[in-house]
């Protein structure tokens, strides 16, 4: 599985210095005017569809096929394609976070203080788990319909996990639960958890698609 | 004859085509030729062989064992495809990098032995390459992980003489190990004639015969007569035939019997080119 990795971050590492420079530019409308919060989840979430642009190059190369003569089973090239989306996400939350900080200080909208820390990292933590959640959720499209339809359809992809979440807390309201601060908190701080439990729910569909496909 | 690759009653089906029954074996220490025309099924017989796509009946089998229950075949089976797989901006030395990963039996040094007698600069993306370099990396790779089996899928076509010639001599290097075998899709015949041990030939989905070159070369035979000698000619000795403007066209097993009992007639040497437009083009009677 460590080839497949390396094949995507070979492969992506030529749209890197593309990608920098738009999140250089949303960085630049974003923070002054929408905040830090706004900028880092899209940029977690910007970098996470990378994940589809890997495929756009896999379908180039009929890479799938090749890939399936090398020693990897079809459930490893998932895998793979989940590990890579994880690391985007990850290097995503993480750029936002970083670049958020240098701007809020620049801006002087940040002070170097315990809460404004926790409160940025917090921001990055539920960025990386609507990252984890819609990147995850893209790869099933992808695997079903192929890079170039998916892209129509990763509308979905933020959608419908925007949807569960207003499902759950419909539920949450009707068995009478309180949303206090402290239950809002740990729910933020545990979402990555769930995004990751999302994600080999993914993992699993996805294996299911890939199986039944002929290459 | 130990085979490497055996395949049995292989068959899958389509709307518009089906694979029937295919059945060859791939013998140790030799090179197999895989011929027929475009579409008649080369490609999917290799699919199927790879488990890149689903078979319908039949079974294949890499060292007595199926491909699917035994992943760790891979290793001992390199496969070049029709077009290079890795994407444009990748360079050789990302490539060996990538399949490094993946094989465990790997050398690096020989990848850049290979790389070397190819001269492939191991910095050259893939893009600014011709096809004869892409595929000539594409057999680097599938080389450099030492496979005992490499599978072909029309990997020369679309070269020029020289350089489809430099990568024949590489096959035959290969071969020179008895525990190491060939089986190649081409229609270059002449390609065949030259490094085949072994012909199959497949038409319309099904296998039409698999034999040794040397009998094919050796005992077959075209029969080329006026339509008078053709009525005589025992119609049980046609393999094929085909009528051209002033003469018949007849494919024979047995070109020192034809010539004997045929004397009227011009019998020459049947090339597999021949033998394949003949099958292809004219009646098909066995």
């Amino acid at each position: 599985m460590r080839s497949l990795v390396l094949k995507d971050l070979y492969n992506i590492g030529h749209n890197a210095k593309s990608m920098l420079f738009m999140l250089a530019v949303l960085a630049l409308i974003l923070i002054p005017t929408s905040g830090a919060p706004a900028y880092i989840i899209v940029s977690a979430v910007l970098c996470s569809m990378m994940i589809v642009t890997t495929f756009t190059f896999d379908d180039n190369s009929k890479w799938s096929r090749y890939a399936m003569i090398m020693p990897v089973s079809k459930k490893n090239l998932v895998a793979g394609k989940y590990v890579v989306m994880v690391i985007f996400c990850v290097i995503g939350s993480l750029f936002g976070l970083i670049v958020s900080m240098i701007a809020g200080l620049a801006l002087r909208k940040m002070t170097f203080d315990m809460e404004g820390i926790v409160e940025l990292l917090i921001l990055a933590l539920v960025a990386l788990a609507l990252s984890l959640v819609s990147g995850s959720m893209s790869i099933p499209l992808v695997f079903k319909f192929g890079a170039e339809k998916a892209r129509v359809l990763l509308v979905v992809s933020i959608f419908v996990p925007l949807a569960v979440c207003f499902g759950i807390y419909q539920v949450l309201v009707l068995l009478g639960i309180e949303l206090t601060e402290q239950l809002i908190f740990v729910l933020l701080c545990c979402s990555p958890v769930f995004a990751l439990v999302w994600c080999y729910l993914m993992y699993c569909i996805c294996c299911r698609i890939f199986e039944k496909q002929e290459l | 004859m130990d085979a490497i690759l055996q395949v049995e009653n292989l068959t899958k089906h389509y709307p518009d085509f089906t694979l029937d029954h295919v059945s060859f074996s791939v013998p140790k220490g030799t090179i197999m030729g895989l011929i027929g025309e475009n579409g008649a099924g080369k490609s999917t017989t290799i699919n199927a062989i790879l488990d890149l796509i689903h078979k319908d009946d039949g079974m294949v089998t890499f060292w007595g064992q199926e491909l699917s229950s035994a992943k760790q075949l891979k290793e001992d089976i390199g496969v070049v495809f029709d077009g290079i797989n890795f994407y444009e901006t990748l360079t050789p030395a990302k490539v060996g990098k990538i399949a490094k990963a993946a094989y465990s039996r790997w050398d690096d040094h020989l990848y850049k032995e290979y790389l070397k007698r190819f001269q492939l600069p191991a910095d050259k993306e893939i893009k600014q390459m011709s096809k004869g370099m892409k595929v000539k990396l594409c057999i680097a790779a599938a080389l450099s992980h030492k496979p005992k089996l490499l599978i072909l899928d029309e990997a020369t076509s679309g070269l020029d003489p020289v350089m489809r010639d430099d990568i024949l001599d590489v096959f035959l290097e290969f071969v020179q190990n008895e525990n190491h075998s060939i089986m190649m899709s081409s229609h270059i015949t002449t390609d065949l004639e030259k490094v085949a041990d072994y012909i199959t030939f497949i038409h319309q989905g099904k296998v039409v015969f698999s034999k040794r070159k040397d009998d094919l070369r050796y005992h077959y035979g075209i029969i080329r007569c006026e339509a008078a000698v053709f009525d005589q000619i025992d119609k049980q000795e046609i393999l094929a035939c085909r009528k051209e403007d002033y003469q018949w066209n007849v494919l024979v097993a047995d070109k020192e019997k034809a010539k004997k009992k045929y004397k009227n007639a011009v019998v020459d040497d049947a090339a597999i080119d021949d033998i394949l437009l003949l099958y292809v083009k004219g009646v098909q009677t066995k």
